[in-house]
């Protein structure tokens, strides 16, 4: 298993520009099943949300490059219509925010009101289902806790396994051999061993703080498709881990998919080539 | 009461993908790991469904899930049966208002939190959660609704472990199983 370097994704600074179509990238598309080496770029840096219907009419291996006229035409429509998709403004209604949590300065988007509106709650799940039924997806990998709450329903909706990405210690394993921790020479990867159920994972950086992350290897198979879900991307690193470990482990991260993206805090930035799609995107 | 194994077959496929790890968290400790169940999706679906198929028809407005293993499993009973979702957290985790229950452990003590305002009174709610042990962590939340007015219909958890008598601890209100783990 190969080590992660974390730094060049956590702490490179290069100015990342991104015009609405990319050049092909490592990342998989939501397009193709098989593994096309190619991305549409459908969450740019502006922060637009990528077209919904677009999934509806997929293409195979749709180069970027070749993208014509027509197309964009159609895309700029279908963003229009996603825009103004009226269970939009109902979801954001919802939502509320509270001022210094969990420390000062902090505006802490809080979707337990969202959670509160049956229909509300409903409408996030269904645009989230829409967009991904019928894409080949096995896997939806949900981070604690509150990606538990979205991922689940999400998963059973369109079929897919779903894995818990969890805080340490919290999984449990099949034995307690001797372990041992190991330090990457890179960067800050940590690695538990266990017996043969390994646990792998991640040291992160968060908006306030930092972290570990685990899951359960055998839980997903090299190849697989996967979306990872959350409720809000911040700075991006929890989700950046959460990427990392399933690639680790072989799995093509098709997308993550948060219900709310903080812009300024420049999380997108931060995934890189990596597909994000959100409903909403506060300032 | 629980789910008779006898008379529905989807039963036995749910308990066959319940993977039992030993000494975990603490050495004597048997621990019930759901995390192979939502590996198999016919198998989580039909835990939800089997829930979902008791608790329709029944006027529930709130479906309150303890954290964390409680949040995979009462979301998806509360969106197909039309109720609010009420996360029951740890300590600190929720932002804004709430009230809080403390209760003992085997090891101490520890603590739920629910929002203020999330449940009105009179409600009628269901309290989800992956395991009964103790029943601690349970008698909890249900304390936790009560207090803010709400009437617990009943306790829904994936597995029981009956020898450790939770069941007593529910001050009288129902629960109900999918699988019992002796």
């Amino acid at each position: 298993m190969q080590n992660a370097s974390l730094e060049s994704v956590f702490y490179s600074q290069k100015n990342h520009i991104s015009p609405p179509f990319l050049s092909p990238s490592s990342s998989d598309s939501l397009f193709s099943p098989s593994p096309e080496r190619h991305r549409v770029s459908v969450a740019t840096n502006s922060g637009k949300r990528s077209p919904l219907n677009r999934f509806n009419n997929y293409q195979p291996a749709l180069h970027p490059l070749r993208c014509t006229v027509e197309l964009k035409q159609q895309m700029a429509t279908e963003e229009a219509a996603q825009i103004q998709d009226p269970r939009i403004a109902g979801i954001s209604s919802s939502i509320r925010v509270i001022p210094d949590f969990p420390k000062p300065g902090i505006m802490f988007q809080d979707i337990t009101t969202l959670l509160l509106d049956p229909k509300a709650f409903k409408d996030t799940i269904d645009l989230f289902v829409e967009r991904y039924k019928g894409k080949d997806i096995s896997v939806v990998a949900g981070i604690e806790a509150r990606g538990f709450i979205f991922g689940p329903p999400i998963a059973l909706a369109i079929g897919a396994k779903f894995v818990p990405m969890r805080k340490p210690n919290k999984l449990p394993e099949t034995q307690k051999f001797p372990y041992k921790l190991v330090s990457c020479k890179e960067g800050n990867v940590i690695r538990v061993y266990i017996a043969s159920r390994e646990v792998i994972s991640e040291k992160y950086s968060l908006e306030y703080g930092t972290d570990i992350m685990e899951m359960h290897v055998g839980a997903v198979q090299p190849g697989e498709r996967a979306l990872v879900v959350d409720d809000l991307i911040a700075t991006g690193g929890t989700l950046c881990a959460a990427i990392k470990l399933l690639e680790r482990v072989g799995v093509h991260v098709v997308e993550s998919a948060c219900v709310i993206e903080l812009k300024e805090l420049k999380g997108r930035e931060r995934l890189v080539d990596k597909s994000l799609f959100v409903l909403i995107s506060s300032t | 009461m629980s789910a008779n194994r006898d008379e529905d077959p989807r039963i036995h496929g749910i308990q066959s993908k319940i993977r039992v790890v030993p000494n975990f968290p603490y050495p004597g400790i048997m621990f019930q790991d759901i995390t192979t169940l939502l590996l198999d999706p016919k198998a989580f679906k039909d835990t939800v469904d089997l829930f979902i198929e008791r608790y329709k028809a029944k006027s529930i407005s709130v479906v309150a899930g303890i954290e964390a293993r409680g949040f995979i499993f009462g979301p998806p009973i509360a969106l197909a049966i039309g109720a609010k979702f009420v996360p029951l957290r740890k300590p600190r985790k929720l932002p804004g208002e709430v009230i809080s229950e403390e209760y003992i452990l085997e090891y101490g003590r520890d603590c739920l939190e629910m929002h203020v305002g999330a449940v009105e009174p009179n409600e009628r709610a269901l309290v989800v959660d992956d395991l009964i042990a103790t029943g601690g962590t349970l008698c909890a939340a249900m304390n936790l609704l009560e207090r803010a007015g709400a009437e617990v219909v009943e306790c829904a958890c994936v597995i029981e472990l009956p020898d450790l008598k939770g069941r007593e601890r529910l001050h009288g209100k129902p629960l109900y199983v999918l699988v019992e783990s002796h």
